[in-house]
Parts: C-alpha cells; structure tokens; sequence
C-alpha cells in the first residue's frame, strides 16, 4: 500500500459521508456538464442562426410595415444608386399590391374567419361584416359571410431562388419560376390558392384586366405563403400602373465584415425616405433570447464550479482537522509532508471523481430538458415583450431577407439540442480536477503546519 | 559502555497568552546503548515535552541533543524527517495506530516510508507482529477489534519497524491493565537485553520506574537523576 492508494482507500473510511458528498459534489457537477451542453448547443444555435440570415440587408420605404402606416414608395432611381455602392453584390427588388374582387378573379385560399372578419373592418379591403340583429334589438353577435379576403401579388426582380417565394422551405409541386427580368404575363401560385381556383401550369386567370398564365405552383410548408401569387417585377409595375416603384427591396453584401458599413451607406444614400435593417441586427435581435440562455449557463457553470471547489474545500479541511492526530503520527513515525499531502490530495480526487461519475450521469440526463427550460423560459419572455412592442405582429408583407431571417431565428430557437459529447465530459473532467486541485491546495497548507509533536497529544 | 543520547542544557519555553511558560528548564541527561532508562514526574511536569524534544518531534529553544554523535537541534526538517524514520521509534500511551490500516499494514507503514519493498516489509512485519505475540490470524485485524495489549504490542512493533537505535515510549502502560502493563514491559525490557536497543520510557509509574537501569525525575521542567 502507498500513500495514493491510503487515500483511496480513506475515501471510504466513512461510508455515509462519502455518499453525502460524493451526492452534494455530484449535483454541483452535473450542473457544470448540463450548463457547458446547454452553452455549446447555444452557442451552435447562434451562429448557426448568424450563418443562415446571410450577408443582407432590408429596405423598405418608411413608416411602412407590411400593409399597415404609411409612406412613399421607393424607386428604382433610389435604388440603382444603392446597386452602385462598394460592396453590395446584388440587390433584389419587391412590389406589393393587393387584389379585390373589382381587379381580379382570383379567390383567396384562406377563409376570413373569425380574425379576417374582425380584421376586414379594420383595414377597409371588402364589405364590412354586419350583425345579425334579434328582434329585441339586441345584436347575436353572429357575422355575415359578406367579405372575402384580398388576394396578395408581388412582383419580384429576382426568382431564381426558391426561398424567394416563401421562405427556405420551398419546394416545387410542378412547373418552375418564371425569368423575373422579362415583363411577361406569368406567375408562379401557392398550392392553398391554386387549389381553391383550380389552377394548374398553363392555366390562366385574370388580374388588372390581363390574363396571366401560370408556370408553377410552389408549396412553402404554411396556409399563408401557399396564398401567394408572383409575377416579375417589371410586369406587376406596368399592370398595377407602379412604373419604377418598389416596396421592398434586400441588398446582398460581398462579406459579414463589410455588412454593418454597407448598412450605414446605404441608410445615408436613402436619408428618411427608408427603414434600413441588417439581417445580422435582426439575427442579433432575434437571437437575444439564445444569448441570455447562453450567460445564464456561464454563469450557473461558474456558480456550479465555485459550488464544487467550496464543498470540497470545507470537507477536505473538516477531514485534516478530524486526523490532526493522525497526521501528526505519521510525521512522528516518518513520513514526509509530500506523502501525506499526496494521500489527501488521492482522497480528494476520488471523491471528485465519484462526484463527476454519478454528476456525468446527472448532466446528461439534465441537459436536454434544463436547456429547453432554459431557451422556453427566454423565448417566451422575450416573445411577451416583443408582442407588446411598436410595429410588431406585423401581416403577411414580406419583407425579403429579413423575413427568412426571423423563420430561421424562430425555428432555430424551438430545436435547441443539448448533448453531452467526448468534448463536454473533457472539459467536465478538467473543471473537477481543477476543483479538486483547489479544494485540497488549502487543505495541503494546513497538513504541512501540523507539528508532529501533535502525536504526543493526549486527548 | 558508549553513550548514545546526550541532553545538555535543554530547555523549551511556550508561551500562553501573555506568560512564558519554561516545560523543561535546563534539562541535561546522558542514556548509554541497549539502556532501559525512565522518566518520572507529575503531570505537567515536562516529561511528554522532553520526549518529543529527543524524538524531534520539536525543536528545542535553546541547548542542545546528541544523538548518536549527531545534534539533532541543528537538523533542517527534512533531515528530521530522515532522523526520526531512522533513528527513532515511538509508542504512545494512546497506541496511535491508524484506525483504518490493519495491524499488518501499520507496522509497514514506517517502512514504506524509508523506502522498503513492499515484499520485505511484508515479510518484516510479519515476524516483528510475531515477536510481540500477534499471531498471523489478528495481524490482518483493525486496531478497533483488538485489546488494548494487542493494539499497544503492534505499536511497539511498528517502533521496532526501521531497526532504531533508540525507542521512546510516553506512558506505554498508561491505557493497560497490570497484566497487559507487564508484557509491554517485559517486551520492552527484552529489545534493551537482546538487541542492545534503547529505551526511554516516561512513565509515572514508580513500579516500572524502578525495574529500570536508570531512572530520571522532572520536576518542574528541571531534571534529576535518582
């Protein structure tokens, strides 16, 4: 036997106090392994979420949020000029209008409903809903089918990217885009609208008194992007009598690195007569809530860790002060201050390491659901007080990559998995050796200051 | 017959709260090879802190010990560690075995320290716990499921361990029934006559005192031969 295996052994010498704190330390662990799973899950999130908004940036005219304020179109004027800055390697334009039953023969694929009906009185578009009313003059409260929902077209300058039409979940059903360069009566349509009006490729229907054929029909994953109709850019501008306006326009950026300046240039070259906004200031924004999840894992890591090295700490000087006898025997008959030191630092060691076994077990079962505590805790927080806030909740108006950018936050923010990989349990491994290093530095201190005359105490 | 313990003038003082106290004042003795000298004196007369003084298990403040033509006041630490695992065995009145090592593995334990393989000391542990009448079917036993006597022969076999020049036993008898007083005696007495070691017993026994060759008496940390 040596003095690493007598601290082994030790370890054991007290069988109930072992379990109390090999169970306290195991807690303190597994909270460490659970925390430094959720970060790194985070933190993959995050730029994860930073990588798929892409280098892009969103205009659109000002004090205009979908259909609802204000403002004045852009034009095309305006936006050649930001076509011309350093840097911007494309710039992809948007027009918006509605369609009435007066302009179309188009029926919207999604029923009013109870929110279109209480909304259509709201925003003018149709026949206003009307009461029933009882005989006694009272109001049922029930509403007359009257008004049907607005059919929304959107030009585009670009189609060669399916995410265009909806979002990264596109997928075509059949047919393909049409060249959004040319002025040619086409459209690709949603299945939720094509559906309702029996549309198939190379059916037509009718829209600012011109028929328009459709050459695909795309599917986007949700009732409302499948609702859409598009047609190029410059058709939708001679149709709707819009020449050289746009309502929306994303400018791609060369690189990350250049994205903020390029915001700047272009808020300055557009004045007031533009909202500007970063994909990365949306995805900063968007994934605030992952950030928060992320410091709050630092610092109950942190909390965990100083936990781990206190309780290690006091149970390893209540030990030295139980065998101050005992250590001074052993100085009495012999040993070093380095072999006595070497067998309590054995003893704490395999305390910490029983800890990090069973706090092993702990972090993994605790990662996944403590992060997705974690991010729905934040999530929704956040989502409670973006809802109140200005100019959110904001319809269907798309507002190009800005859009995508938020779908991808969100989804992004609802699949947050924590797992405890080789890498999580290493630096797991490092925190309780750390901790056990400084559990028993002060403990170390006080052995080699235990006077062998000690042994000669007579208690 | 060569003297192997020499005390000249020792004194250690402590001090508690604002008054010096002098445990031995003054102390000079001399103990020669394979002697069975005691110590007497009352409680808190200096006799434990006199032992320890010629153990090393303390410095002394002023004098000096010589050991084996050694001072041992003028030793760095380390060399005092080397000293007491060479030169010196103790027993305490308490016995002092560690509680969770066997019989075995105590008397190892002074020998791992100095380095021995682990199959000799093994083997040495063995005959020595033989020696002193702990027969192989208790030597794997813990100090808590043997008798007093049993405990105080291991801790007199453990001393023996690293073959010291001088054993130093503080109140051996002290915990022990007369039989059992008289066995650690009579052992103690025996390693003075077969292998010519010394022994330095403090005891205030005047009985055993007496069976001694030589006897000391402190007295308010001043000491005197009978």
């Amino acid at each position: 036997m040596n003095s690493i295996s007598r601290g082994l052994r030790n370890a054991f010498r007290n069988p109930t106090r072992t379990i109390s704190i090999v169970l306290i330390l195991a807690l303190s662990i597994g909270l460490i392994i659970a925390m430094l799973a959720a970060r790194q899950a985070v933190d993959a999130k995050i730029q994860n979420v930073k990588g798929s908004v892409g280098n892009t940036v969103s205009i659109s005219p000002a004090g205009v949020r979908g259909f609802e304020g204000g403002g004045t179109a852009l034009t095309d004027a305006q936006l050649a000029k930001v076509s011309d800055l350093a840097h911007v390697t494309g710039v992809t334009e948007t027009l918006n209008d509605r369609l009435t039953t007066s302009t179309t023969n188009l029926q919207s694929g999604i029923n009013p409903g109870e929110l279109g009906m209480r909304r259509s009185g709201q925003t003018g578009v149709g026949t206003p809903p009307s009461l029933n009313e009882n005989s006694d003059g009272s109001n049922s409260g029930t509403n007359q089918q009257t008004f049907t929902m607005p059919v929304e077209i959107t030009g585009v300058s670009d189609a060669s990217d399916a995410s265009t039409f909806g979002g990264s979940k596109v997928t075509w059903k059949s047919g393909a885009a049409f060249d959004a360069s040319k002025d040619e009566n086409v459209a690709v349509v949603g299945t939720k609208i094509a559906s309702k009006n029996n549309l198939s490729v190379g059916s037509t229907f009718t829209a600012y008194d011109t028929s328009i054929k459709v050459v695909g029909i795309y599917d986007a994953g949700t009732d409302f992007a499948n609702n859409g109709v598009f047609v190029p850019l410059a058709t939708l501008q001679k149709l709707s009598d819009q020449s050289g306006q746009i309502t929306s326009a994303t400018a791609t950026v060369d690189s990350l690195d250049n994205l903020s300046g390029v915001t700047s240039e272009i808020k300055s070259t557009l004045g007031s007569s533009a909202d500007v906004t970063s994909s990365q200031d949306t995805a900063n924004q968007l994934v605030q809530p992952l950030e928060s999840v992320k410091s709050i894992a630092l610092f109950s890591l942190i909390g965990a860790a100083i936990a781990g090295a206190v309780i290690i700490l006091l149970t390893m000087l209540m030990i030295v002060r139980e065998r101050r006898r005992e250590i001074g025997v052993m100085k009495a008959i012999g040993a070093s201050k380095a072999t006595i030191i070497r067998q309590f630092v054995a003893e704490s060691v395999t305390l910490m390491v029983l800890g990090l076994v069973v706090g092993l077990g702990l972090g993994v079962l605790a990662a996944t659901p403590l992060t997705n505590m974690l991010v729905d805790n934040s999530t929704s927080s956040s989502s409670s007080q973006g809802a109140s806030g200005p100019g959110q909740g904001g319809s269907g108006f798309r507002l190009g990559g800005l859009r995508i950018a938020r779908t991808a936050a969100r989804e992004s923010n609802e699949n947050v998995q924590a797992s405890v990989g080789i890498d999580t349990i290493g630096y797991g491994l490092l925190a309780a050796l750390l901790i056990a290093a400084i559990g028993s530095a002060v403990p170390a201190y006080f052995i080699t200051t235990i006077k062998p005359a000690e042994a000669m105490r007579n208690e | 017959m060569s003297s192997v313990l020499k005390v000249s003038d020792v004194c250690k003082t402590f001090t508690q709260g604002d008054q010096e106290v002098k445990a031995v004042d003054g102390s000079s003795m001399t103990v020669d090879k394979g002697e069975f000298v005691s110590i007497t004196g009352k409680s808190g007369s200096g006799k434990s802190t006199l032992l320890g003084l010629l153990g090393a298990l303390d410095y002394p403040t002023s004098g000096s010990i010589d050991i084996d033509g050694q001072d041992i006041t003028k030793l760095s630490e380390r060399k005092l560690t080397n000293y007491r695992r060479q030169k010196v065995g103790f027993v305490f009145q308490n016995y002092n075995l560690v509680p969770n090592l066997s019989a075995l593995e105590n008397v190892m334990l002074p020998m791992e320290f100095a380095g021995t393989p682990k199959k000799e000391r093994t083997k040495k542990a063995e005959e020595l716990l033989r020696s002193v009448g702990i027969e192989a079917d208790k030597q794997h036993r813990r100090p808590n499921k043997m008798s007093g006597g049993e405990q105080q022969r291991v801790s007199v076999a453990r001393a023996l361990a690293n073959n010291p020049k001088i054993i130093l036993a503080d109140e051996p008898t002290g915990n022990l029934d007369s039989e059992n007083g008289q066995k650690v005696f009579d052992l103690l007495h025996g390693l003075t006559r077969n292998h010519e070691t010394t022994v330095v017993v403090v005891t205030h026994d005047l009985d055993i005192a007496g069976k001694t060759d030589r006897t000391y008496n402190l007295k308010d940390g001043k000491i005197k031969q009978r």
